[in-house]
């Protein structure tokens, strides 16, 4: 399946790129495409899955849009 | 007494004389410093109803007892006054050597009242004051002015200073330092403006008086470069704020168009990542590593200093996809000494307005060029045009009439950051409840109300969170004076803050101690409301009407057709009310003014209003 990542911040220097689409195994999780795209897991983050919030072990389907972002606070 | 000067400089601008005041134990432990300090002075020494703009006003720089010690972002000042913008209490703070200098020059606050009989620089060593006439740059920006006084004092003083915004009475004007920095979005530069009051340069050479200097030394010293280090780790400096930029927009809740839309395909070209590739050299305040300023060259060729709240308002929200012009207006904004984010919000109403109908005139959403005029305009108050963006855009609805209210983004006269909450209720309540009118600082809950509730929540648990952070950011940072970014942007461990308090002063204060200071100050600010506005009522508290607004609604993207609930918002803001002590119309009852030691207040402002 085909997902479309967004990346944000200081992130997009750990993939390498800001947005693209990433090619998955099915089934696959959130985990499975922060590792995908060299993102440290253990790095405080939010990632959306169509605009919601998801976990790591969230399922993700084919077209999704996946944003993953440091924790912003506002400034 | 350890942790403060125990000193205030009050200087008389109309008598030209000054005098070193001092302070008890009780009143440091009671209001701490900084904000605290500022809103009780004022309190007790403003009548109710004076104008802002003329000598009954008076001006503080407030320190806190961790400004200026080597510690993670310690070099921070509050300025405050009666604000031409609101009517009421306002402040702000920015870096600044004077965060350092002041405490070695023995105050922890400076009280300017009156008003110079020509233009006047303020210059402050130890214990001489010199009233030096300022003509010469009286007219001049922030920058020309910052090296005319470096030419005069060196590089080794702290300065303070104003642009022609400030001489000129706009009421967004700020106060600016070190050429880069700038604080007091509620027209603090307009009340230095209105007394002719150019700038204030502060040498202090004396030592400041701490419980225990070497440990503070080590601790303070030790953190700072561990402070460092995580920045190093996490890489946020290569974005610094305008990594939110981009988020913002994937989330709708980046202003464009005057609010009206919360996203845009070519914002892009505006974000942090083409920010970093621009960048050609980067700034910060004093005792910091993290050093947010980023600056690129703008289109005139100039190095322009920029961060996420200036592209935001003076970018997306005006449709202006063009970094380099996105960077001229705020270029000129620094040099005029205008608030970036109130020039963005009164440009962005004026296009809007006459898009509407509301007012005739020629500026356009996407036009960098006209805008760049009109700041012009605002700054030296030129002409018809000049004069009504200069008054901000609370007072520009009123003469526009047509319902333009109702998508002036402001709350209380301050307009509005750049957060787009057409759809965030929590964030909507953050700005609403803003004690000073709609600013960031005080709290922020966006990524708590995504990743931990749901954003269609107007449950209890939205309105805690507010409150729990307001006396994180608009409390504690505020009265003891220190930048909050360490631990709001690299998960800097709130507990330091006490510890470096107990460090310096030799208390024992828990949290809890930091938070009920905080409560008492938030308290204090709303007596100052109900002393200038005594008819308040809760819709002081709402955020611009354009976000109930169901023909506002997005029609694509992820919050399409969906706006705030104005009933549900309600019951949200007394959710807010109920938990903080506040009665219907968010003043805060007789039972919590005594339960914060503000009882002898009370009386005070209930000769002006009602308390219940």
């Amino acid at each position: 399946m085909k997902v479309t990542v967004k990346i944000i911040g200081p992130f997009i220097y750990a993939a390498g790129f800001s947005e693209s689409e990433v090619e998955l195994v099915e089934p696959a999780t959130t985990e499975d495409l922060i590792s995908r795209v060299n993102i440290d897991k253990d790095r405080s983050k939010i990632i959306l899955r169509n605009g919601k919030a998801v976990t790591l072990s969230d399922a993700l389907t084919d077209g999704d849009r996946v944003v993953i972002s440091p924790i912003y606070s506002g400034g | 007494m350890f942790g403060w000067t125990g000193n205030i400089l009050r200087i008389d601008l109309t008598k030209k004389t000054y005098k070193k005041e001092t302070f008890s134990e009780e009143f440091a432990k009671k209001w701490v410093g900084g904000r605290g300090f500022a809103v009780k002075i004022l309190f007790d020494e403003l009548k109710p109803g004076i104008d802002p703009l003329g000598p009954d006003n008076k001006f503080i720089v407030a320190l806190g007892p961790i400004s200026g010690i080597p510690a993670p972002n310690t070099g921070k000042a509050v300025v405050a006054a009666k604000s031409p913008l609101t009517g009421f209490y306002g402040d702000g703070n920015l870096g600044t050597r004077v965060s350092e200098h002041l405490r070695k020059a023995g105050y922890d606050a400076l009280l300017v009242e009156g008003k110079a009989d020509r233009p006047t620089l303020l210059y402050i060593e130890n214990d001489k004051v010199e009233f030096i006439p300022a003509d010469e740059i009286w007219g001049k920006g922030t920058y020309a002015t910052n090296d005319w006084i470096y030419g005069k004092y060196s590089k080794r003083v702290g300065v303070l200073n104003i642009g022609q915004g400030g001489e000129n009475l706009v009421r967004y004007a700020v106060v600016r330092s070190m050429e880069g920095r700038a604080g007091g979005r509620t027209g603090m530069g307009a009340v230095m403006g209105s007394k002719l009051l150019k700038a204030i340069v502060v040498k202090g050479t004396n030592d400041i008086p701490q419980a225990a200097n070497d440990a503070m030394r080590a601790l303070g010293s030790g953190d700072l470069r561990k402070v460092g280090r995580i920045d190093k780790q996490t890489g946020w400096s290569t974005q610094g704020t305008t990594g939110v930029l981009s988020w913002c927009n994937e989330v709708a809740a980046l202003p464009v168009r005057n609010f009206r839309r919360t996203h845009h395909p070519d914002a892009w070209k505006i974000d942090g990542e083409r920010l970093n590739v621009a960048r050609i050299a980067t700034y910060g305040c004093p005792n910091c590593t993290m050093r947010c300023g980023i600056t690129i060259h703008d289109s005139e060729g100039r190095e322009s200093e920029l961060d996420y709240e200036n592209i935001g308002l003076l970018g997306s929200n005006l449709e202006i996809f063009d970094l380099c012009q996105v960077a001229s207006l705020n270029y000129l904004c620094d040099d005029y000494g205008l608030d970036t984010m109130s020039a963005g919000c009164v440009l962005s109403f004026y296009a809007d307005a006459i898009e509407h109908g509301a007012v005739s005139g020629d500026f356009m959403f996407g036009d960098a060029e006209r805008a760049k005029l009109l700041l012009g305009l605002a700054a030296r108050r030129e002409g018809k045009v000049g004069h009504m963006l200069a008054d901000g855009s609370l007072r520009m609805a009123m003469q526009f009439g047509k319902s333009s209210i109702n998508y002036a983004m402001q709350v209380k006269g301050l307009e509005v950051a750049a957060y787009n909450c057409k759809f965030i209720p929590g964030q909507a309540l953050a700005f609403g409840v803003a004690p000073m009118g709609a600013h960031h600082k005080e709290a922020w809950i966006i990524t708590y109300e995504l990743k931990n509730t749901t954003r269609e929540s107007y449950g209890p648990e939205k309105a805690a969170k507010v409150i729990e952070l307001q006396r994180i950011r608009g409390g504690m940072f505020e009265f003891i004076v220190a930048c909050r970014f360490p631990w709001v942007e690299l998960g800097w461990d709130l507990d330091n803050y006490p510890k470096y308090f107990n460090t310096i002063t030799g208390l024992n204060w828990s949290s809890d101690d930091m938070w009920e200071t905080a409560d008492r100050i938030y308290a204090m600010i709303k007596l100052h409301y109900l002393r200038e506005f005594p008819n308040a009522t809760r819709q002081g508290d709402y955020p611009p009407a354009i976000w109930f607004d169901p023909s506002n609604a997005d029609t694509e993207g992820p919050i399409a057709g969906k706006v705030l609930e104005i009933d549900k918002y309600d019951r949200l803001l007394q959710h807010y009310y109920d938990q903080r002590g506040y009665d219907h119309r968010g003043i805060p009852t007789r039972a919590t003014l005594e339960r914060l030691d503000l009882v002898k207040e009370a009386v005070e402002a209930a000769k002006y209003g009602n308390l219940l």
